[in-house]
C-alpha cells in the first residue's frame, strides 16, 4: 500500500515539475512571474477545499456530488447576513467583524446540518451516495434559488474582503487557511480514530462492522467533515468575488472530481491521501494558469479537464494492472466488478 | 413476492399522480381535459425518451450522466448542418442527430468496457467533455425561431389525432406522443422477449453470475450505451421541434435531475437489475404533473429545482427503507 502511495506521489510530482517546466520553457515571461505565481495560490483555494471534500467522500466508498451546492447554499446564507451587516449592526450596537463571525458561524452551522441529512439519507436510509447526494444537490442549490429568487447578492462590509482578497503574513489569506485545513485533514486521515476507520470501512464495510466500526456514525461524520469543507470554501468564493449568486461554481464538481481522483484516490474506496490530492492540486492549477495565458476559452478547458478525467482513470487502469503482475501481494487487490460499478 | 413489490410500487406512484391531479382538478378545472392532456404528453414525451434511456443503463448496475450533452450536441450539430447545407430535410436532421448519438454513446462504451472503469466517472468526464467540445468546435450562438429551418417548426405542430373545440378551433395530439409509444414499446419487447434484455436484467443483479451464465457482458454495455445515445439523438430532434429554438446550453442544466428524479422515482434501483419502463413512464408523468402546476399551487418557478430535488431525496428514501426493511425480514447481514 505505501509503495503504491508513494509511487502515485512521485510521478505527481513529476508532472508538476514536466509542466512547470513546460510553461517555463514556451512561456517564460508569463509564466515565471511573481505575479502569476500570486494569482496561482489565490485561485486554487476554493476548488481545491471541494476537491478536499471529494477525497472523504470517496475514501469512505462513496461520493460527495452535493458539494457545490452545499457552497451554493451556505454561501448564500454568510451574504444574506453579510449584505444586512449595517442594519444588524445598528439593531444590536456591534461592528463588522461581530457581524461577519455571525455570518461564518451561520454559514458553517447550515454546512453541518446539509452534512447530517446527506448522512442519514446515506446510513440510515440506507440510499447509495451516488443518488443521495444528486438529490440533495438539487435540494440545497434549489433552497439557495428560493432563497435570493435568483438574483445576486452584493455589499458585504469591506472587512469581509479580508478572506478572499487580505494577508497573512505576506500570503494570500485563502491559501493561509488552505494549507491550515489540509494539514488539519491529514491529521485527522492520519492520526485519529475516525480517519483510521474510514479507510477500513471503505475498503470493506462488512469487515469493518464486524471490527466493531459504527458504520453510520463513521459515514456521518464524514459527510458533516465533507459539508464543513464546502463551506469553507463558500466563504472564500464569496470575500473573493464581494457577491453570491446560486449555481456559482458548479463547474468545480467536475475539477474536484478529476482532482480526486488525479491525487490517487481511489474512487471504489479505501485509498486516497491528502498529499496526493494537494500534489494533483498544484498540477491541475499549473495547467489553468498555463490554458489561461495561452488564453484558451472556458469551453475548451471543459473539454480538457473532461478527457483529463477520462486519461487519468485509464492510466490507473494500466497501473494497477501492472502492480498485479508485478508485485503480487504487495499490490493493491482489484476491486470487483460490481462494487466499481456502483462507484 | 418481488414482483408483488414492484407492482405495488407502480401502482402506489399511479395513485399518487391520481390523487394529486384530482386536487389541482379542483383548484383548476381546466386540468382534467383532454386538451390538457394531449399538451402534458406532447410536453413530456422528449423527457420522456431520454428517461427510458437513462433506465435501460441503470438498470444494467451502471449510470449515464452525459446524455443531456449528447442530446443538445446531437440536436444543435444536426440544425447547423441543416442551415450550413441548406437542406431543409427532418430525415436527414434525425440521421446526424442519431449518429452523433451513436458515437458518443460509443465513447462511452469505450472506456467502460475496455478499463473496467466507474461507469459515474467515465460519463462524467464525457458529460463536460462532450458539451465543452460543441462549445468550442461548433458554436455558442443559438439558433433562434425565424432562423431554424421550416421542418422543424412543422414537425413540432404535426398531429396524428385532431380534434375540434366547441368554437370551431383545432387541437390535437403531437406526433411525439407517437414517437415515445413506439420507442417504450420497442424497448419493453427488448427487456422482454430477447436473450439481450434478459441479459441487462442479469448484468444488473450480479455481473459474476452473468458471466458465468454465458452472457457477453462487453456486447450488452456496448448495446447500452450506444442505445441511450441513440435515444438521446432522437430526443434533441424533438426538443428543437418543441420549443422552435436551438441554443448549446439548453437540456444540459435542465434535464439531468430531472430525468434521473423520474426513472428513480419510478421503482428503478440505483444498484442496477430492478425497475420497469411503465414505473419510468410514470415517474416521468410524476414530475412533469408537478412542474406543471407549480404555479397553480401558488409557488414562483424558483421553487422548481427544490421540488425536483426533494422528490428525488424522499422517492429515493421511500424505497430503500422499504428494501431495508424487508432485508432485514428475511434475516440478511446488511
Amino acid at each position: 500500500m505505501t509503495d503504491a502511495k508513494r509511487s502515485n506521489n512521485i510521478t505527481l510530482l513529476i508532472i508538476l515539475v514536466a509542466i512547470m517546466g513546460i510553461m517555463a520553457i514556451f512561456l517564460p515571461d508569463k509564466f515565471l512571474t511573481g505575479i502569476n505565481f500570486r494569482s496561482m495560490i489565490r485561485q486554487f483555494p476554493e476548488y481545491g477545499l471541494l476537491a478536499f471534500a471529494i477525497l472523504l467522500a470517496m475514501i469512505t466508498g462513496g461520493i460527495d456530488l452535493s458539494v457545490v451546492s452545499i457552497t451554493s447554499l451556505t454561501g448564500v446564507v454568510a451574504a444574506k447576513i453579510l449584505a444586512a451587516h449595517a442594519v444588524i449592526g445598528e439593531l444590536w450596537g456591534v461592528g463588522p467583524w461581530t457581524v461577519i463571525f455571525l455570518a461564518i458561524l451561520s454559514a458553517l452551522a447550515v454546512a453541518v446540518l446539509c452534512g447530517i441529512l446527506n448522512g442519514i439519507l446515506i446510513t440510515l436510509a440506507g440510499v447509495p451516495a451516488i443518488i443521495a447526494t444528486l438529490g440533495t444537490n438539487g435540494l440545497f442549490l434549489g433552497i439557495a434559488i428560493i432563497l435570493t429568487e435568483g438574483h445576486g447578492i452584493t455589499g458585504f462590509p469591506t472587512e469581509f474582503l479580508f478572506f478572499g482578497n487580505g494577508r497573512v503574513l505576506g500570503l494570500p489569506t485563502q491559501f493561509v487557511i488552505f494549507i491550515l485545513v489540509a494539514l488539519l485533514l491529514g491529521l485527522i486521515l492520519t492520526r485519529t480514530a475516525q480517519g483510521f476507520r474510514m479507510y477500513m470501512l471503505g475498503s470493506n464495510p462488512l469487515v469493518a462492522k464486524f471490527s466493531g466500526v459504527n458504520n453510520t456514525m463513521v459515514l456521518i461524520k464524514t459527510h458533516v467533515l465533507t459539508a464543513l469543507l464546502a463551506g469553507i470554501a463558500s466563504i472564500i468564493m464569496i470575500s473573493s468575488v464581494n457577491s453570491m449568486r446560486p449555481g456559482y461554481g458548479q463547474a468545480y464538481l467536475l475539477l474536484a472530481v478529476l482532482i480526486a481522483i488525479l491525487g490517487g484516490t481511489n474512487p471504489a474506496g479505501g485509498f486516497g491521501t491528502v498529499l496526493g490530492v494537494t500534489l494533483a492540486i498544484f498540477a491541475l492549477q499549473a495547467m489553468q494558469s498555463g490554458l489561461n495565458i495561452l488564453s484558451f476559452t472556458p469551453f475548451f478547458k471543459k473539454f480538457i479537464w473532461g478527457l483529463m478525467l477520462l486519461l487519468v482513470m485509464v492510466i490507473h487502469f494500466y497501473r494497477q494492472r501492472y502492480a498485479a503482475t508485478k508485485g503480487l501481494g504487495k499490490a493493491p487487490p482489484q476491486k470487483p466488478m460490481e462494487k466499481a460499478e456502483a462507484g | 413476492m418481488l414482483k408483488n413489490a414492484l407492482k405495488h410500487n407502480e401502482t402506489y406512484l399511479f395513485l399518487v399522480i391520481v390523487v394529486f391531479s384530482l386536487g389541482v382538478t379542483i383548484v383548476n378545472p381546466a386540468f382534467m381535459t383532454l386538451e390538457n392532456m394531449f399538451d402534458l404528453a406532447r410536453s413530456s414525451s422528449a423527457t420522456a425518451i431520454l428517461a427510458i434511456g437513462f433506465f435501460m443503463v441503470l438498470l444494467s448496475g451502471g449510470i449515464d450522466v452525459s446524455f443531456p450533452a449528447v442530446a443538445i450536441s446531437g440536436q444543435y450539430i444536426a440544425v447547423n448542418v441543416l442551415i450550413a447545407m441548406g437542406i431543409d430535410n427532418l430525415l436527414l436532421a434525425f440521421l446526424i442527430s442519431i449518429a452523433v448519438g451513436l458515437s458518443f454513446g460509443l465513447i462511452n462504451a469505450f472506456f467502460i468496457t475496455t478499463f473496467r472503469l466507474p461507469t459515474l466517472i467515465v460519463t462524467l468526464g464525457t458529460l463536460n467533455m462532450f458539451h465543452g467540445a460543441l462549445l468550442e468546435f461548433v458554436g455558442t450562438k443559438a439558433v433562434n425561431t425565424g432562423g431554424l429551418p421550416d421542418v422543424f417548426k412543422s414537425f413540432g405542430k404535426t398531429n396524428v389525432l385532431t380534434l375540434m373545440r366547441p368554437d370551431g378551433t383545432e387541437y390535437g395530439l403531437s406526433i411525439f406522443f407517437l414517437v415515445l409509444i413506439i420507442i417504450a414499446v420497442g424497448t419493453w419487447l427488448i427487456l422482454r422477449f430477447t436473450i439481450l434484455g434478459r441479459g441487462i436484467y442479469a448484468l444488473g443483479g450480479d455481473p459474476e453470475a452473468a458471466r458465468r451464465a454465458g452472457f457477453n457482458l462487453n456486447r450488452i454495455q456496448v448495446f447500452l450505451y450506444c442505445y441511450a445515445g441513440l435515444l438521446a439523438g432522437i430526443m434533441g430532434i424533438m426538443h428543437v421541434s418543441l420549443i422552435r429554438y436551438s441554443n448549446p446550453n439548453y437540456i444540459v442544466d435542465s434535464e439531468l435531475l430531472k430525468v434521473i428524479a423520474a426513472v428513480v422515482l419510478g421503482g428503478a434501483s440505483i444498484t442496477g437489475g430492478k425497475g420497469s419502463i411503465i414505473g419510468t413512464l410514470l415517474g416521468v408523468l410524476m414530475i412533469t404533473v408537478l412542474e406543471k402546476n407549480l404555479v397553480l399551487l401558488g409557488l414562483s418557478s424558483y421553487w422548481q429545482q427544490f421540488f425536483v430535488g426533494l422528490i428525488l431525496v424522499l422517492g429515493v428514501s421511500v424505497t430503500h427503507i422499504q428494501a431495508k426493511i424487508r432485508n432485514r425480514n428475511r434475516i440478511l447481514v446488511s
